[in-house]
């Protein structure tokens, strides 16, 4: 029990570190959301996973399933909302050129 | 008793239900103290707000009594599926090789719940956001863009949840 909570925080620990990391990285807004909205998500989702594993059946399990719930919901509407924002005010997204493009195409049927 | 009040009276019963089972899971004791309380200020909650809780032209039955095992799979599901895309992700913004686009397609989901739930699990999922849901027509921010064609997005992001959203809530 106390190791699978501790693999989860790990995980947790991971996905919020590299999705920061993605937000300083990547060029443009809708890819900088990908990476910390998205990333963080599974980030926190993680930990409560974590907290439910430490506590065990205990009344706080059902209070940390209602919060990871009501994350489930609201999280991605606030992703939604800034990349609707962003398309809406026709920022154009960051693409590849096209012989980049092709030469990924390749390399995936390699 | 007028069709409307009658209505009415089952919009208000709804959202009085579904308030009443999250004050269960969130005190999580089943004393009848604490139900009767729950029940009265769900039902005072659902008085007031049941306008914005249940649309006055959303009569169907499904789309307020979710097939709850179908629920629990796609729960399950969900969940898989965010830690499979997260890996990926994680690799991709590692390596730097993104390649991101921007995807059309349909879904073939009828009722609003379906479709919304439907767009809010692909935004969870690392790797794809939507960025307009217009009736059945999506717009989704793809990560690493395999294609462009929108019949084959539609199979990549959307089939596995539809599969089971089409059973839930039709």
């Amino acid at each position: 029990m106390t190791i699978a909570a501790i693999v989860f925080l790990g995980l947790g620990v991971v996905f919020g570190v590299i999705g920061n990391l993605g937000v300083l990285i990547l060029p443009d807004v809708y890819t900088r959301l990908q990476a910390s909205s998205t990333a963080s998500t599974t980030s926190v989702f993680s930990a409560l996973v974590a907290a439910m594993l430490t506590v065990g059946w205990h009344p706080m399990t059902g209070k940390i399933a209602v919060i990871a719930l009501f994350f489930f919901v609201t999280s991605p509407i606030a992703a939604h909302i800034i990349a609707r924002y962003a398309w809406q005010r026709e920022i154009v997204p960051w693409r590849r050129s096209f012989a980049e493009r092709r030469q990924l195409r390749e390399h995936h049927d390699d | 008793m007028q069709s409307v009040t009658r209505w009415n009276l089952v919009r208000i019963a709804v959202t009085t239900v579904y308030l009443w089972v999250g004050w269960v899971l969130f005190t999580w004791s089943v004393a009848p103290r604490t139900l009767a309380l729950g029940l009265i200020h769900s039902s005072v909650v659902a008085l007031l707000t049941y306008p914005v809780f249940v649309e006055h032209d959303e009569a169907a039955r499904r789309s307020h009594v979710p097939r709850l095992q179908f629920l629990a799979v796609y729960l399950l599901l969900l969940v898989f599926q965010m830690y499979v895309a997260s890996f990926r992700v994680l690799w991709q913004i590692v390596r730097g090789r993104i390649n991101p686009g921007v995807v059309h397609f349909r879904t073939r989901l009828r009722s609003d719940i379906a479709r919304v739930v439907l767009t809010n699990s692909i935004t969870l999922t690392p790797g794809t956001i939507t960025l307009l849901l217009d009736d059945d027509h999506l717009i989704v921010h793809w990560l690493d863009a395999r294609t462009t064609h929108s019949r084959y997005a539609w199979t990549l992001v959307a089939q596995p949840f539809e599969r089971l959203l089409k059973r839930i809530w039709v």
